[in-house]
């Protein structure tokens, strides 16, 4: 189990937080996905042979927030 | 009563954007399972041309979108006076005394002056005030949301949204911890959750993306009303304690001239006898708001109400622990032990929201 975290600089509520965690469920191969909206960053456990970090971070940007890993 | 009116304007005003802003995910999700559902229960009625389905997949939609949206607002509504009720008994716990109410209400306006700091974005030390729900907790509700379409699933939604309250949500349940009673503070989230609702339905029935649009918008407003909230709960909590730097007492003591004699100035002229002064508390304050009397003596302060509902009636002198509920009509005498001249009394109502004091010469 691999592990990347994205700096997500445009969460701009506590809500976004669970919005972005959604990618848990979106794409398979992630295993965990933790935000803070206090550190404005999102620490993301996947399978490295189900999903690329490219793809998780495609994820992040199709529901609306820019990640800088 | 006040905060209980504020409560509720907030809640129709900017509550119910401002809730759908953050809660909306789970209704949203909840709604999802909802419309699959009627999409694959929709009967076959293309019988005559696509006008006809066209036409009653709106209908099949609007009545069953309405009932797990007001589920989900009912059970948010009892979730959330239930919560006020149990942060105003905490609140009434915490209170020991006017000050340590006082403390406990300017703690609440710091919050709130942060929680529209933080949402204005004007540093990110801001966001230390919010309250994020731990990651498991977070995911749990996350899945729960993705469940059946039974009445269960919006009601158990509805009422985990008091696990995710909005900025302006925090602000009201802070308010409610301030007024240091339980039915006050179930009263205080009711009359909020109550007023967001309408905005809330209307918003989440017409399309669940309309809250994020919104709050792009509202945000700037939604941050400038919990500032004047703030701003507001300060100066009560710092009037309650008896600050003479309260901008209240401030205003009393600057629009008040000091030098001269009781007879001239017309707010004293309260005082009628030797030793005895009167405040008439109504609806709307104290008056006079400014009296003068004589140091070195002991006086009677005698404050009398006349059909007065209002917070007044729960006076306060926090200098000499005076903390009394008045009748709705008579009057009640306090005891003033001599004071030094120049000395300045200050008394106000149990919610610091008004204020008047008795300088001693």
């Amino acid at each position: 189990m691999d592990r990347v975290t994205f700096t997500i600089t445009d969460m701009h509520c506590p809500n976004c937080v669970m919005r972005l965690e959604g990618i848990e469920d979106d794409l398979p191969g992630v295993h965990r996905a933790t935000a803070s909206y206090r550190s404005q960053t999102m620490e993301v456990e996947y399978d490295e042979a189900l999903v690329t970090v490219k793809e998780i971070a495609s994820a992040i940007r199709d529901k609306g927030y820019e990640p800088i890993c | 009563m006040n905060n209980i009116l504020i409560a509720l304007i907030t809640g129709l005003t900017t509550g119910g954007l401002s809730c759908l802003a953050v809660q909306g995910g789970l209704l949203a999700s909840s709604l999802a399972s909802q419309v699959e559902l009627d999409l694959k229960n929709l009967p076959n009625t293309r019988t005559k041309g696509k006008h006809k389905k066209a036409a009653a997949i709106p209908v099949a939609r609007r009545v069953h979108l309405a009932r797990p949206i007001l589920l989900f607002l009912t059970a948010k509504l009892l979730a959330y006076t239930l919560l006020g009720f149990l942060l105003g008994a905490l609140g009434s716990v915490l209170q020991l005394s006017p000050i340590s109410r006082g403390i406990l209400q300017t703690a609440v306006g710091i919050f709130m002056l942060g929680t529209a700091l933080r949402m204005l974005n004007v540093h990110p030390i801001f966001r230390v005030f919010t309250i994020e729900p731990p990651p498991s907790l977070r995911r749990w509700i996350r899945k729960l949301s993705k469940g059946s379409d039974s009445a269960a699933t919006p009601l158990f939604l509805g009422a985990l949204t008091v696990l995710i309250p909005c900025g302006v949500t925090q602000a009201m349940m802070a308010l409610a911890v301030g007024t240091g009673d339980a039915v006050s503070g179930a009263a205080i989230l009711f009359a909020f959750t109550l007023g967001a609702s309408p905005l809330f339905f209307a918003a989440a029935y017409l399309t669940t993306r309309l809250g994020a649009a919104l709050e792009k918008y509202f945000t700037r407003f939604v941050a400038a009303l919990v500032l004047i909230l703030g701003l507001i709960s300060v100066d009560a909590g710092l009037t309650l304690m008896g600050a003479p730097f309260s901008p209240t007492n401030l205003m009393i003591r600057l629009s008040s001239p000091q030098d001269q004699t009781p007879a001239s100035t017309g707010a004293p002229a309260a005082t009628t006898k030797m030793g005895e002064l009167i405040v008439n508390a109504k609806n709307t304050g104290y008056q006079p708001e400014y009296l003068q009397a004589p140091a070195n003596q002991a006086l009677n302060l005698i404050v009398k109400t006349q059909g007065t509902y209002s917070c007044s009636r729960a006076f306060v002198i926090p200098d000499l622990d005076i903390n009394e509920m008045l009748p709705v009509t008579g009057s009640v005498a306090f005891e003033i032990p001599p004071q030094e001249a120049g000395k300045i009394l200050y008394f106000s109502c149990s919610m610091g929201m008004y204020g008047g004091a008795i300088r001693f010469n």
